[in-house]
């Protein structure tokens, strides 16, 4: 990166200094900023949804481009490849590419305090504990394989005593009992499952010693380096857009049921059960996107269970205390 | 005659209506996997309800299989009009054209997605996919012109692309429609496949991505059925304009002169060695060029050199080979098992056409629906039908090889020709011996053939099978290796599963060259 001014780059740090200093924003060119986010469009990513409806982000003088995930897609991968400036990560796959390929990333905020992500299994067949998976087969979707693992390694549990299959995101297998438990949101799966006649039992792998953040917010050194006001901007209206849409869970889904949710194929009712779900897991003492000295240093305890090396450096807060 | 023809056909009404009613009631009584095959009805019901949901979803299908449809269809007429003028051209790229009909499309959409942003990655992905079969039908077309319309040009003092202009592109029209036809639904599957991991907002797709944590059997298989009417009326749009200009380009009269074997002369040996070399080399200076071009880092784009260096020159090498090695250990012996499994299901059904016609008539329909139903739709399905061993993994491999072989195999069967089938037919013999002892002998070329397109579509069903179901092999490390975020390894299973299956292909190649030149047989293309 060069760093010559020319016209675009002036105004870019203009506005982003008007952003900053709280001048009249509207009246300023808006600065382009992307995100990727890590799935399809659902309640997970009400927040943004709201602040861009709201034009928070318009408030901050940023023109945000929201890039939709999927299974193919890897988030980190499209900000190292410079297509998106931020992306929404999970953390063990993130650290473990900082730690072991040398990616230069930083997390700097954390959309989910407590990783949603769970084991699901029926009432009728519950496994209620780690200890419980001994002897079940499980479906995983491979990506998240590790996860499993470093759940199986935490509670000295022998991986080669839980059978793992992977997970197509079809509940199906599991309402007819063809395999015993699955990994999947919790926040939002055991509403499907109610659907289906079956009442779902999940147990947090947060609650099991995998005391990981979801949804981490993630940026390369030279994004940080290079917008760090505009990254700013985007956490204060992205904590903005959050907060208006906790305060009430149930207000925002049905907004959206011919915009940001039309033709997704998941219904209204499922995206409000999953926005009430998500919201103690996301909701945290220090403002949303917060990274509390103990919170980083559980996530670091938890991947050194399964060999990867976290460290400090790899989480900047200085960010989220500029909002 | 005509009476037969219209008893057959009435025959194939009642068995499809057959065939209808016995699915509504085994999917109304939830016969199947407790209830997981939904009857024709309720998948119906479903699709009028979801029906505001469609038109944005097959738009986005339609606009990228389209636009990869004309690119790749573009590239490849080009191409095998070049390769019919320079013959040198076509032994160079030969390793190439393999190498692109061989890609197993689940090892390269993840590639694609790393690499290419936007629609670029379902384009591609439909682009590839049509390639190979309208290149080789362009080639094909153009190498068997009419020879006494090409003399009347030289006559009159034309010349070489003269004669290419107003003698073989005329004559190759019919050849390079049929090729389109089967590109098209080539390139919708093509699109959809990389719409499903992409991340797109819109996409038949990206539609079923959302539908599958919904547990609704009905809708995955309203979202299949709507796909594979879309292949469909793709295949038939080109099945009616090749019809109606077939007749305009045919010539009247047979060509009793027998056009020149083709091939020409091979050169001396270091020419040829040459030329193989450079064949070989071709697909990884384009690989190396394609991420040169794209500007990704090398961090997730990896040339072959850093494959290379992946696998046997950095620290952690010896793990990733382990990983490899253990993961092809678990693929190959079951690829090879899908593969006979799958040939010999396409060599039932070619002679089960030739005995019972009616039956086969009812079964196309649904073996269409099998070729164009995405597969992860039906994997649950699958999964409570068979389980997640070996029997779904050959079950998936059938299904993904079966077709391609059964449409080639009838097509030898159908060819035989009638002075040969009188012989035994005068000695009274019965239809199953008159199969045995000329048919099936005349059909081995297309056997052959069959085994060729087989091979590379086993990988592939082996592949799909391992990342849906059984989660071992190959297949699994590809998706586990994203989770790891191990660039390194995406791209070493995305080569080393294409190297395999051209390295098959070559090798089923070779049997048959030395197989049909000691019976004194042709191949077929």
């Amino acid at each position: 990166m060069s760093l010559t001014i020319n016209r675009r780059t002036f105004l870019q740090g203009a506005a982003a200094a008007g952003a900053v200093m709280g001048l009249p924003r509207r009246a300023m060119a808006a600065t382009a900023l992307t995100m990727q986010a890590a799935w399809i469009n659902d309640a997970e990513f009400s927040g943004y949804f709201v602040a861009m409806d709201k034009g928070f982000y318009t408030d901050e003088g940023l023109d945000l481009t929201y890039l939709s995930g999927g299974p193919d897609v890897i988030p980190e991968s499209t900000i190292i490849a410079g297509r998106a400036d931020l992306a929404l990560t999970t953390p063990d796959t993130t650290i473990r590419a900082i730690s072991e390929q040398g990616a230069k990333f930083k997390i700097i905020g954390a959309q989910y305090q407590k990783n949603p992500i769970g084991i699901v299994s029926l009432k009728k067949n519950p496994v209620n504990t780690p200890a419980d998976l001994v002897g079940k087969t499980v479906a995983v979707p491979p990506v998240n394989t590790v996860t499993v693992e470093a759940l199986l390694s935490l509670n000295g549990i022998d991986r080669a005593a839980v059978n793992i299959v992977p997970y197509a995101y079809d509940p199906t297998p599991l309402v007819r009992g063809e395999i015993d438990a699955s990994l999947d949101f919790t926040t939002n799966v055991p509403y499907t499952i109610s659907q289906l006649g079956e009442e779902a039992q999940s147990f947090l792998l947060y609650d099991h010693g995998v005391t990981l953040f979801n949804d981490t917010v993630v940026v390369t050194e030279e994004t940080l380096a290079a917008k760090r006001a505009e990254l700013v901007a985007w956490l204060r209206a992205s904590r903005r857009g959050w907060d208006e849409n906790l305060a009430d869970p149930s207000v925002y889904p049905p907004q959206w049921e011919g915009t940001w949710f039309k033709g997704t194929g998941r219904t209204i009712d499922n995206e409000v059960f999953f926005n009430t779900a998500q919201k103690d897991l996301i909701v945290a003492d220090g403002g949303i996107f917060s990274m509390s000295e103990d919170a980083i240093a559980r996530n670091i305890d938890a991947l050194k269970a399964v060999g990867i090396n976290g460290t400090r450096e790899m989480f900047d807060t200085t960010l989220l205390e500029e909002i | 005659m005509a009476n037969r023809a219209r008893f057959l056909r009435t025959a194939t009404a009642r068995n499809l209506l057959i065939l209808v009613l016995v699915w509504e009631l085994v999917g109304r009584m939830d016969w199947i996997a407790g209830g997981a095959l939904p009857g024709l009805s309720e998948i119906l019901i479903r699709l009028w309800v979801d029906r505001g949901d469609y038109p944005s979803h097959i738009w986005a299908t339609v606009h990228a299989s389209i636009l990869g449809f004309l690119i790749g269809n573009a590239v490849a007429v080009g191409a095998g009009v070049l390769f019919v003028l320079f013959p040198t051209l076509l032994r160079l790229t030969r390793g190439f054209n393999i190498a692109v009909f061989a890609l197993p499309p689940i090892a390269i959409a993840p590639i694609l997605v790393l690499t290419l942003s936007g629609m670029a990655p379902r384009i591609t992905l439909a682009a590839l996919g049509v390639y190979f079969v309208t290149m080789s039908a362009t080639v094909v077309g153009l190498s068997q012109f009419d020879s006494r319309a090409a003399d009347v040009v030289r006559a009159y003092g034309g010349k070489d692309w003269q004669v290419m202009r107003l003698v073989r592109l005329r004559g190759a029209v019919p050849d390079i429609l049929s090729g389109l036809r089967i590109a098209a639904p080539n390139a919708v599957l093509g699109a959809i496949l990389a719409e499903f991991g992409g991340g797109g907002r819109w996409g038949l797709g990206t539609y079923l991505l959302g539908s599958l944590g919904r547990g609704e059997p009905a809708r995955l298989w309203g979202i299949g059925l709507v796909a594979t009417l879309i292949a469909g009326l793709s295949y038939l749009v080109f099945a009616i304009i090749s019809a109606r200009t077939l007749g305009s380009t045919r010539s009247v009269t047979l060509n009793t002169a027998i056009p020149d074997a083709g091939g020409g002369t091979p050169g001396p040996l270091p020419v040829r060695l040459a030329i193989f070399a450079g064949a070989a080399l071709l697909p990884f200076v384009l690989w190396w060029a394609f991420i040169r071009l794209s500007g990704v880092p090398d961090l997730i784009a990896k040339t072959p050199l850093g494959v290379v260096e992946y696998l046997f020159l950095s620290d952690t090498s010896h793990i990733a080979r382990g990983k490899l090695l253990s993961a092809l250990a678990e693929t190959l012996p079951i690829t090879a098992i899908g593969m006979i499994a799958g040939l010999g299901f396409a060599f039932l059904l070619a002679i089960s056409a030739r005995m019972f016609p009616g039956f086969i008539k009812t079964f196309m329909p649904v073996a269409l629906v099998t070729q164009t139903m995405p597969l992860v739709a039906l994997t649950p399905l699958l999964v409570l039908m068979l389980g997640r061993g070996t029997s779904v993994t050959l079950w998936i491999t059938i299904s993904v090889t079966f077709f391609p072989a059964f449409v080639l195999l009838v097509q030898g069967i159908q060819r035989v020709p009638q002075t040969v089938l009188d012989l035994p037919r005068a000695y009274g013999a019965s239809a199953w011996k008159e199969l045995r002892m000329v048919s099936i002998p005349a059909a081995l070329p297309y056997l052959f053939a069959a085994t060729r397109l087989t091979v590379p579509r086993a990988l592939l069903g082996v592949m799909i099978a391992e990342w849906l179901a059984t989660g071992t092999g190959l297949g699994n490390l590809l998706n586990q290796s994203r989770g790891y975020l191990d660039y390194g390894m995406i791209w070493t299973v995305a080569a080393v599963s294409v190297c395999l299956s051209v390295a098959f292909y070559y090798a089923i190649l070779l049997i048959e060259r030395r197989t049909l030149t000691r019976l004194g047989m042709q191949t077929v293309e």
